[in-house]
């Protein structure tokens, strides 16, 4: 009984703020600040890519495509900043129905396909796309949008139940192909969406406990399935493997994941503390490191420019969520806020799981870094959030120009 | 030190710069609520969820009322939706910096702390010692004729996967003309050792090295190597001696001395001369440190030292003198195309040595081996053909290994015992062709079945005459402390082991055995299943004297010992002259070694001295083998008796024999009589030993000589009707 009552309270402050989003008078067209650091941030983590293509021999990887990409996604960021996000305030079922197709359709025979990779995760449409990385946003949206509907009171256990399903579907469906590094994007940012939405603690701690539980399960099961038929069902190989290596990090482990993470630690550990200089990094230039173009990019970055450089990368990062959580503050509508906190927390989740694999402290996962790490998909993506974040900001500023403070 | 510091400084900075952000967020969030009398209710509404069930369903509904106040009352200056959620917001940013306080943490000390035990990780990925191989020394004869020198080779090898790949196999065999078959076979072989690359085909044209280079995607796993390999320019003259060479054992590698890097891909002596003196013909590895990428190619080099090579080894071998008997064997056993049979014998063996210092001028083993078969790993078409029972052991060094009865050869020796006894001077026998000493009724025969006649003792060892060895035995028999006597039961044995037989000469190649001088106490051991046959009897004396029965020797010993009759003196054997360095200087010199002088009266040596300058003088045949050389020989025949094969002859000759300077001894498998067989190859390598003293030694005389085809003529033997020594 509690959702209608909310509804009923939050529609109006939504139609007010649609009612001013006629121009009237100027606006401040951009946020510097946060302009400023996106700037950096993709200068830095298109130096880097470039540095990470040059310096090795590998011909699969072209710089421009990734050039062209960053541009595309700036002009698609531009032209979410001008989208009013409020438009998707009430579409959490066209959201939930789009995000289950986009993660379902590399499943559709001739155009899907797992480009070698091991995984069904990837469109055949000329360019290979990954549908699972643009769900991200409609995820975001979504998640957002589901929250938002409680105004910061998601009490009700029922809801509450609820509101998982919605988050737990899209998860479910991505394992299909499967894709356990994007679906952990999804759960942090569900994740993010009941914190920050103001789910109940107790709610939370317990969903907290049952995924632990969960795992737990499913490790207990595999084994009870392992000892029955002999072999491993429920995890594949390598997801053991990255497991074993992460719980054991001495470099005895010798599968190909115990490799990556020895060689991976070793770039980042031997670029000291001002690295070895642009195109000087020779763990991803001889070829020692794999991936070093897009799951271990960091690791390419930390080898040049060192522990500095990797500071600045985290300083610049920090700085992106810091603004970014200032606009989630002073968006005037929960949804807004929701939306841009839900990016911050995808952000700070492929931020600590990237980085923190490279260096041992996560296991191994195939996330991208955002805004460095090669791929088209992911490049597009990253833009799209900022397009999200820069929409909630001037939708913020609308009404304040509306309520005459500007 | 300050690298840590300003790592510390960078650090704190970039955690202060979080902080300060927090704060700030915080600030904002709380500031507006400053003087708000809400502030006690906001506080509750959050961070108290959950703190208790009972309360929270009352707290939610209180607090929706206002935020519709504050929308509807339209002046919500600071008052945003996420004003009710700021504790939330505090939460997201602690754990925000968390994140990336735990990230710079680990970063620091991994980046900072750790630095330098990456940093080696990473040399250690990237650079790779690579060591070169250095050429091996060369081997010279006495002289500076070099016998085995070095040459480059274009080898082309294949991983051992590569035979799998059935469209590698095809072009490889296509390009080097090798059938699928032979290429398939090469690449699965082992017995190069556990070298992962196995040798596909060695002095590749360069066309061919070149077009494999240029198609590398064609041949994967195939690569070109330029290899240092052993040259032999005569052949297989000299091989056994020589030895050969090939990639070391594991056992090698690992047992190495400390002194010695000896790597898989290396080339070590593995016989002769080349395993004796491995360690000084082993040149120093070079070393290359290169930058390799993750596949293990060779991107750069960053510095290297170069290969030195090893030591040049010089021999007492005289090449002309070594030419001239591997020559005279081989056209004696195999004169047609290297076919066994097709001359006189199975097999055979020459040993010239210098009676003063013991240097060996040739030795001569045949059949033989042609040591450049090893030269890129021994084909096992090549392995099959040495190792086939039809090729008569090509690779045993007879002159060291072979084990011979030494017939006639032991008459000096054993007559040297019937001297010192009383049992010989002064006497003389009738000889009618045949013996019954010990009248048993079936008599021993001469080998002159006729009959010599009247004879003395010398007159016994000129013309090798068996009965009056007889009598002598028997007269050691009948004087043994088993026979009631008051002779040791081993006189004639201990005479004989004064000149070292029945125990290895000490030449400095491997391989060599020790043969047999039988004694009663030997015989016990032998037959002590067989009680019957452990007696040792009179026909063991009489068997024992002429050299036959169970009397075994090796070349080598009957040579040294004939030194020991000419000079005194039995000299150690050795083939090494001298060591250069790569500068070519001296550095390891031979110094001579007197094994043993035996302890034999001089008188009675003469006397044996005599005679054997009358087994050469005074038989006509012999005499006439010498009489065109003029060389003043002495010597001695024999013919050794078997009853399942063909006789072994042999002939030892020493010359001067007046001022003795060598001795050549000669051994003919199943080849028939000693005088008849023998005596001829040993006049001929004592005529070039004494050409080659006199200043002839020149590789002009020379020539290249074949390894033994192996092949054998069917059904063919020797066994001789008759002895004739």
């Amino acid at each position: 009984m509690a959702l209608p009552q909310i509804d009923s309270l939050k529609t109006p402050d939504a139609s007010l703020s649609r009612a001013a989003s006629p121009r009237r008078g100027r606006l401040p067209l951009i946020n510097l600040p946060f302009v400023a650091i996106i700037v950096l941030l993709v200068g830095y983590g298109l130096l880097v890519c470039w540095s990470s293509i040059e310096g090795s021999n590998d011909t699969t990887y072209s710089f421009t495509r990734q050039l062209i990409f960053a541009a595309v996604g700036a002009i698609v960021m531009m032209l979410m900043w001008r989208v009013d996000y409020q438009r998707f305030a009430n579409a959490v079922m066209p959201l939930f129905i789009l995000n289950i197709a986009l993660i379902l359709s590399p499943h559709i025979p001739g155009i899907g396909t797992d480009a070698g990779m091991g995984a069904q995760s990837w469109l055949k449409l000329g360019i290979q796309v990954q549908p699972g990385e643009f769900a991200k946003i409609t995820i975001i949206l979504m998640d957002a949008a589901l929250v938002a509907r409680y105004g910061g009171h998601l009490d009700d256990l029922r809801e509450y139940l609820k509101v998982v399903f919605f988050i737990l579907v899209p998860f479910l469906a991505i394992m299909t192909q499967p894709d356990l590094g994007t679906g952990l994007v999804y759960l942090a940012i569900g994740a993010m969406a009941l914190v920050a939405g103001g789910a109940r603690s107790k709610y939370l701690l317990i969903t907290l406990a049952l995924g632990i539980a969960a795992i737990a399960a499913v490790f207990a099961i595999d084994q009870l399935i392992y000892n029955s038929t002999g072999e491993y069902k429920l995890l594949k190989q390598y997801q053991r493997n990255r497991l074993l290596v992460f719980l054991d990090q001495d470099g005895s482990n010798t599968s190909s994941s115990g490799y990556n993470l020895q060689q991976a630690k070793i770039a980042i550990g031997s670029g000291g503390l001002f690295g070895k200089g642009l195109l000087n990094a020779t763990q991803s230039g001889h070829g020692f490191l794999p991936e070093a173009q897009t799951d271990f990019i960091f690791c390419v970055l930390a080898e040049q420019f060192g522990f500095v450089g990797s500071m600045a990368l985290l300083a610049l990062y920090g700085a992106l969520i810091y603004v970014s959580m200032r606009i989630a503050r002073n968006s005037n509508d929960l949804f807004g806020t929701l939306i841009v906190m839900c990016v911050v927390g995808m952000w700070l989740f492929q931020i600590l799981e990237n980085i923190g694999m490279d260096c041992g402290l996560m296991p191994i996962t195939g996330i991208p870094l955002p805004f460095v790490s090669y791929g088209s998909t992911g490049m597009i993506m990253s833009f799209m959030a900022l397009g999200l974040i820069g929409s909630v900001w001037r939708g913020s500023n609308i009404d304040k120009k509306k309520e005459g403070r500007l | 030190m300050l690298v840590a510091i300003i790592a510390a400084v960078v650090a704190a900075l970039v955690a202060a710069a979080i902080i300060v952000a927090v704060l700030s967020v915080r600030n904002r969030t709380k500031t507006p609520y400053a003087n708000s009398g809400k502030k006690e209710v906001q506080q509750l509404s959050t961070v108290g969820v959950g703190s208790s069930g009972g309360f929270t369903r009352g707290k939610g509904t209180s607090f929706r009322p206002e935020s519709d106040v504050q929308v509807k009352s339209g002046h919500a200056n600071s008052k945003k939706p996420a004003d009710s959620l700021k504790g939330r917001f505090t939460g997201v940013s602690i754990f925000s910096v968390a994140v990336f306080g735990t990230l710079a943490a680990k970063l620091w000390s991994m980046q900072i702390l750790s630095s330098e035990d990456y940093a080696n990780k990473a040399a250690s990925n990237l650079y790779t010692t690579v060591s070169t191989p250095a050429p091996r020394g060369y081997i010279y004869d006495a002289d500076g004729i070099a016998l085995v020198k070095n040459r480059s080779s274009q080898t082309v090898l294949a991983d051992a996967d590569v035979v799998d790949d059935h469209d590698v196999v095809a072009r490889l065999s296509a390009v080097l003309g090798i059938p699928q078959a032979i290429v398939r076979q090469r690449i699965q072989s082992t017995t190069a050792g556990a070298q992962s690359q196995r040798v596909v085909a060695s002095d590749v044209r360069l066309r061919d090295v070149a077009f494999i280079a240029e198609h590398s995607d064609a041949f994967s796993g195939v690569t070109v190597e330029t290899r240092t390999v052993r040259d032999y320019p005569f052949g297989a003259l000299c091989a056994h001696a020589l030895g050969y060479t090939g990639t070391p054992s594991e056992d090698q590698v690992s047992n190495a001395p400390s002194n010695r890097d000896i790597q898989l891909t290396d080339d070590v002596g593995k016989s002769g001369i080349e395993s004796a003196y491995d360690n000084l013909l082993a040149g120093d590895h070079g070393q290359r440190v290169v930058t390799v990428d993750a596949q293990g190619n060779v991107v750069d080099v960053v510095s290297e030292t170069k290969a030195t090579r090893g030591s040049d080894v010089y021999l007492t071998i005289k090449g002309s003198v070594q030419y001239a008997a591997d020559e005279a064997l081989a056209s004696l056993i195999a004169p047609g195309d290297g076919v066994i049979g097709t001359g006189k014998g199975v097999g055979g063996a020459v040993v010239a040595m210098d009676v003063r210092d013991g240097s060996i001028i040739a030795l001569s083993s045949y059949p033989t081996f042609d040591p450049t078969n090893w030269v890129g790993g021994l084909s096992t078409e090549a392995n099959n053909v040495y190792n086939s029972d039809s090729a008569h052991a090509p690779l045993q060094n007879r002159v060291t290994a072979g084990l011979y009865a030494a017939a006639s050869t032991f008459k000096p020796f054993t007559g040297l015992a019937g001297l010192e006894y009383g049992f010989a001077e002064g006497r003389s026998w009738d000889c009618t062709g045949k013996w019954d000493g010990f009248n048993t009724g079936s008599p021993q025969w001469c080998w002159n079945h006729n009959g010599h006649g009247y004879l003395d003792f010398r007159g016994g060892i000129v013309n090798s005459c068996d009965v009056v060895f007889y009598d002598i035995a028997k007269n050691f028999f009948y004087a043994s402390k088993s026979q009631g006597g008051n002779l040791s039961d081993t006189a004639i044995q201990e005479m004989v082991q004064r000149f070292d037989f029945g125990k290895k000469a000490g030449i400095d190649i491997g391989g060599e055995v020790e043969g047999l001088v039988p004694t009663p106490e030997w015989k016990a051991t032998r037959w002590r299943n067989v009680p019957a046959n452990a007696t040792w009897t009179g026909g063991d004396y009489t068997n024992m004297i002429i050299g036959q029965g169970d009397v075994q020797v090796t070349p080598i010993q009957v040579a040294a010992a004939y030194g020991g009759i000419a000079t005194g003196k039995i000299m150690k054997p050795h083939l090494l002259k001298e060591v250069r360095n790569a500068s070519g200087q001296t550095v390891v010199s031979y110094e001579p070694e007197v094994v043993t002088e035996p302890d034999v009266d001089q008188r009675y040596l003469e006397i044996v001295r005599d005679a054997l300058r009358g087994v050469v003088t005074e038989n006509e045949g012999i005499a006439s083998l010498f009489a065109e050389s003029g060389i003043k020989a002495a010597g001695k025949t024999g013919t050794a008796e078997h009853t399942d094969k063909g006789d072994d002859a042999w002939f030892v000759c020493y010359a001067p024999y007046d001022d003795p300077k060598y001795v050549v001894a000669t051994v003919i498998e199943q080849g028939g009589g000693g005088s008849a067989v023998a005596a001829p190859v040993g006049a001929k390598v004592m005529e070039a030993v004494m050409a080659a003293d006199a200043g002839s030694n020149d590789a002009s005389s020379m020539g290249r000589i074949a390894g033994s085809s192996g092949r054998q003529i069917e059904g063919f033997s020797t066994k001789s009707a008759s002895r004739s020594d």
